[in-house]
């Protein structure tokens, strides 16, 4: 039964995300577009730090704990989402300080360089995983969806986006209840044995493909002929232009100038 | 009232696999009138449905829906015209709130968005449950999701209603509650089902359909209570006819 009502969970879970997006806050109330090209920016000055950089980076923490903050978000489920991507970026980085041979010491410690392109790495990663969720919890995937077309992406990309992030938990759902049967037959088992994977798998495809189909049916139903309307759009107000200002001058004032060690010589009067 | 005549003249469907569903049916079904569409598991009913709505189309015969031939090119005005609640409103509630549901088949007529939430409201008003017009539709109870699911389909002011299975896996009182919201709708009603007490109870004329052909067509009242036809069709007469249980016992 573990493992179906883990998937169970999961499901809900999935959904925990678009019930963030219906708060109102201020962080929510500011125009999808705005956001978007708000992260966009965030994300692309992250990712153009090197690799050698760690202290720089600090001050870009400041907009996820900012946001998180602001929309009230609760902080444990968006940390749990996180740590999906972990396992990816620790692959990629954990062979860094093997490779990166050349040595430098801190305090009396010698560590090799490739500790901090990998700890450069992990932290990007929070960085850029946590905007993008915060950008999802904060806006929701149908506004999200209205702010992608108002910048012009094909429909076609947007409408697979959406049908795919709707599908996901669709397939979700029929996981746990085919596990659910599968375990109520299998009391005594952990997990499912080998010789079944083959047909339950076969089994999802179908079950998903039918399911998708009649959900699809209903949609053409309603007059549905390729384009996802999600309501009126909201106008860009001048609140919208101040947050994209502000943010816009704090992510460039954080690539161009090192503020930690600015802030530091300012303390100490070494300038 | 002629226009909002549905016919159906000489349907054939065959599936690809070679399974003859529908095989020769023919009916009229006329403006505010309301049919209910019987027959045993995989007797062709909901083929039937699927040719009715445009979503398959007949190998041989035609659908006609305001004396308008349904064809993809008339598909837009037809769908317009005929809403269908789907047997498991799970299927049809994908939006992420139930207003946004409701709203999901007007705003893609492109109607004004003060349109569309006037009618959002009056629809979801009518199956009485504005109050849930912010929650989210996974979160609802079955009689709750079935309501949202009837509001998502009236909110495109059709003319037509084709209901599958409207009253299956629902509690008693949710039942009586949707038996009751259905019976004061004025629109044509065209509702398959295998609960015969409420056919017998919500449609004056039922149409027995037995291996994709129409075994019986006529009133309610006469067709339900004939046992031997019902027993043919892999049907019973309905419980409320039955003998009582308790006082006398089925010879």
């Amino acid at each position: 039964m573990k493992t179906s009502e883990a998937g169970l969970n999961t499901t809900f879970d999935m959904r925990l995300l678009d019930d963030m997006a219906r708060k109102e806050t201020v962080i929510h109330r500011v125009h999808p577009l705005v956001k978007l090209v708000t992260t966009v920016i965030y994300l692309t000055v992250v990712v153009s730090f090197g690799s050698y950089e760690i202290i720089g980076l600090l001050p870009l923490l400041f907009y996820p704990v900012l946001v998180i903050t602001l929309a009230e978000l609760p902080i444990r489920p968006i940390l749990k989402r996180m740590l999906l991507a972990a396992p990816f970026v620790i692959g990629i980085g954990i062979l860094n300080p093997v490779f990166d041979h050349q040595v430098f010491v801190v305090g009396g410690l010698t560590l090799s360089r490739g500790w901090i392109t990998f700890f450069s790495i992990v932290l990007k990663c929070i960085l850029t995983v946590s905007a993008a969720l915060l950008l999802i919890a904060s806006t929701g995937m149908d506004k999200l969806a209205s702010a992608l077309r108002m910048l012009k992406i094909p429909r076609l990309f947007v409408l697979q986006l959406l049908l795919t992030y709707r599908y996901i938990s669709v397939l979700m759902e029929e996981v746990t209840r085919i596990l659910r049967a599968y375990s109520m037959r299998a009391p005594q088992q952990k997990g499912i044995h080998p010789k079944v994977w083959g047909s339950l798998t076969g089994q999802l495809i179908l079950r998903t493909f039918e399911r998708a189909q009649r959900v699809y049916q209903a949609m053409c139903l309603r007059g549905f002929t390729g384009e996802y309307n999600t309501g009126a759009h909201e106008r860009i107000t001048v609140r919208d232009t101040v947050y994209l200002v502000v943010w816009g001058l704090f992510f460039a004032l954080a690539r161009i100038y090192n503020i930690p060690m600015l802030i530091g010589s300012l303390l100490t009067g070494v300038v | 009232m002629s226009h909002h005549m549905t016919e159906v003249k000489d349907l054939h469907y065959v599936y690809p696999d070679g399974h003859k569903a529908v095989n020769g049916i023919s009916f009229k079904i006329h403006h505010g009138e309301s049919v209910g569409i019987i027959g045993a598991n995989g007797a062709g009913k909901s083929t039937l449905l699927m040719l009715l709505m445009g979503v398959l189309f007949p190998c041989q015969g035609e659908v006609l829906v305001g004396e308008v031939l349904v064809t993809k090119k008339t598909l837009p005005g037809i769908r317009q015209r005929m809403g269908m609640v789907f047997q498991d409103p799970d299927d049809q509630l994908f939006m992420t709130t139930v207003y946004d549901d409701v709203a999901f088949g007007p705003r893609n007529y492109n109607l004004e968005e003060k349109e569309v939430e006037k009618r959002v409201l009056q629809a979801l008003e009518m199956v009485g449950i504005l109050h849930l017009k912010d929650r989210a539709p996974f979160k609802l109870s079955g009689g709750e999701k079935r309501a949202a699911a009837i509001a998502s389909v009236l909110s495109l002011q059709p003319d037509i209603l084709v209901m599958d299975e409207p009253t299956s896996a629902l509690d008693p009182k949710s039942r009586r509650r949707l038996m009751k919201l259905l019976d004061s709708f004025e629109h044509t009603k065209i509702i398959t089902s295998h609960d015969l007490d409420m056919v017998y109870e919500l449609c004056d004329r039922s149409i027995v359909i037995k291996d994709g052909e129409i075994a019986a067509d006529g009133p309610t009242s006469k067709i339900l209570v004939d046992a031997d036809l019902m027993d043919a069709c892999g049907l019973e007469i309905p419980l409320a006819l039955q003998n009582c249980p308790v006082c006398g016992r089925k010879k």
